[in-house]
């Protein structure tokens, strides 16, 4: 676990332009600190108080630059000072890189008692995790601790949670595509709310990361735009939104035949695609290529080729690119 | 790959086309929205070249006119368009190009009434405007969608 928790900090420690961090307790005790500034302490603190268990990702600008709040979970909160001429943007969506290492790590409460800003802070938190995992393995069901996070939905609550979603359909069967908005929906602050079931079922199968995904669904930007600003692959925001879907977190459109024709019928002009299609000389395709090539009718667009044979889209455009001159064409049309 | 003229245009003009073919879901929409990016183009054309220098002041009858798009496609694409005719249609100029800049390479399917070299329009319209020509330019053809030239209309208001 220690080491863990040392590699994800140590990218804040290696990188230019953080100029200190600390790992605090949700009270605003640094338990682990890294060259960060004591007179901001307070400062942090106050803030910390002002907003207890309803922090959420926080900016403070000081003097000494820029501080970046957010909680890793029910019991501490990364605290990272960057350089003030660092862009907001930027320092966010660093610090939500190094919670994403987080994620999969456990960490157990903080002690009652400890001295605070102390490196060996770390062991001391590695033995605590220890000793809890050995407790829970004796009777799991009286010790709230971290560590085991089955623990952490009480099996009343989850059901509940459970005969409310009750009608809406699984996630497989919404369409969630990298140009689909998503948009908030009746649970949606439900789920946002720390001590929510379906928080901790969110929390449980995502970690942070849903969390973070459904703080960007406002219903303006696209599935695409969301993944981006998070450096995040389009699969993984789709993955995690079928599921908010499927539990009324979010409102995707569904996948069925009904539905595209009323779309269709709705606008003059439909979604405009290019489709490579293939009018040349079959002889004149190498081997290697030919999966690509044959599938180049003009029906499907360069993407769906690319998932169509679980290639990297970057090698099907660099084939279809390859074959312009021998009278492969890309045909615009609308669908 | 097929030859093509001006490949930096091309890329950056079908990127325009293709931004706003996905946030418009009408053709005539699409059409005056190539329009306008052609119209704000216009204006830094006419700062840019030597169009004004090379054109009367006083571009009034329709042989000026003509004149005045040789002009534009002598500065802008160091070429000639296939046709100018002033006589078929009254008060109207008709451009033919057959091989136009703008949609080379492009093959669109079943989208019947797309101007695809619709930005043309609008950077003629507003270096008319410029010259005080008040007139309404439209692509009533495209070689993209399927016909054998490009085809614009300058009506003459």
């Amino acid at each position: 676990m220690s080491k863990d928790l040392e590699r994800a900090l140590s990218k804040l420690r290696f990188d230019d332009q953080v100029l200190g961090y600390s790992l605090m307790t949700k009270v605003g005790r640094p338990f682990v600190s890294f060259a960060f500034p004591d007179e901001l302490f307070p400062r942090v603190k106050d803030s910390i108080n002002l907003y207890k268990s309803d922090l959420r990702l926080m900016t403070i600008d000081t003097d000494r630059g820029l501080v970046v709040l957010s909680p890793v979970d029910d019991n501490w909160i990364l605290t990272v000072l960057y350089v003030p001429e660092l862009q907001l943007g930027l320092a966010i969506a660093k610090t939500k890189n190094v919670l994403r290492l987080l994620e999969g790590i456990e960490l157990p409460p903080p002690p009652e008692e400890f001295e605070e800003s102390v490196e060996s802070n770390l062991q001391v938190l590695e033995s605590i995790a220890i000793k809890a995992a050995s407790v829970e393995a004796t009777k799991p069901l009286d010790t709230a601790t971290v560590s085991e996070p089955v623990v952490e939905t009480p099996p009343p609550v989850a059901d509940t949670s459970q005969s409310q979603v009750e009608e809406l359909p699984p996630p497989e069967s919404f369409n969630v595509l990298p140009a689909t908005v998503p948009e908030r929906g009746p649970t949606y602050s439900n789920a946002l709310s720390l001590d929510s079931a379906l928080y901790s079922e969110m929390k449980k199968l995502y970690r942070n990361f849903g969390f973070d995904v459904l703080m960007l669904v406002d219903g303006t930007i696209s599935v695409e735009k969301i993944a981006d600003s998070m450096f995040q692959p389009n699969n993984r925001v789709i993955e995690l939104l079928k599921w908010g879907a499927s539990k009324g977190i979010v409102e995707v459109p569904l996948v069925s035949a009904g539905d595209e024709v009323k779309t269709k019928a709705q606008s003059s002009m439909g979604h405009y695609i290019k489709c490579p299609r293939f009018e040349g000389d079959m002889g004149k395709i190498a081997s290697e290529d030919m999966n690509i090539i044959r599938i180049c009718d003009g029906s499907r667009t360069t993407e769906q080729i690319a998932e169509e044979l679980k290639l990297p889209l970057p090698k099907v455009v660099q084939t279809i690119a390859k074959y312009r001159k021998y009278g492969l064409k890309l045909i615009g049309k609308t669908i | 790959m097929p030859k093509v003229e001006n490949p930096l245009l091309l890329s950056l003009y079908s990127y325009y086309v293709e931004k706003i073919l996905s946030e418009t879901d009408n053709i005539e929409e699409a059409n005056q929205r190539l329009r306008n990016l052609g119209s704000e183009i216009g204006q830094q054309i006419y700062l840019n070249t030597e169009i004004v220098e090379k054109t009367k002041d006083n571009v009034t009858t329709r042989e000026d006119v003509a004149k005045l798009i040789e002009v534009i496609y002598k500065v802008l694409f160091d070429k000639k368009p296939k046709d100018i005719d002033m006589k078929t249609a009254r008060g109207s100029v008709r451009i033919t190009d057959d091989n136009c800049v703008w949609c080379q390479e492009v093959n669109l399917e079943g989208m019947r009434g797309f101007g695809y070299c619709e930005v043309f329009s609008g950077i003629l319209q507003t270096i008319l405007e410029f010259k005080g020509v008040d007139a309404k330019v439209f692509q009533e053809m495209s070689h993209a969608t399927g016909a054998d030239a490009c085809v614009w209309n300058v009506r003459l208001v």
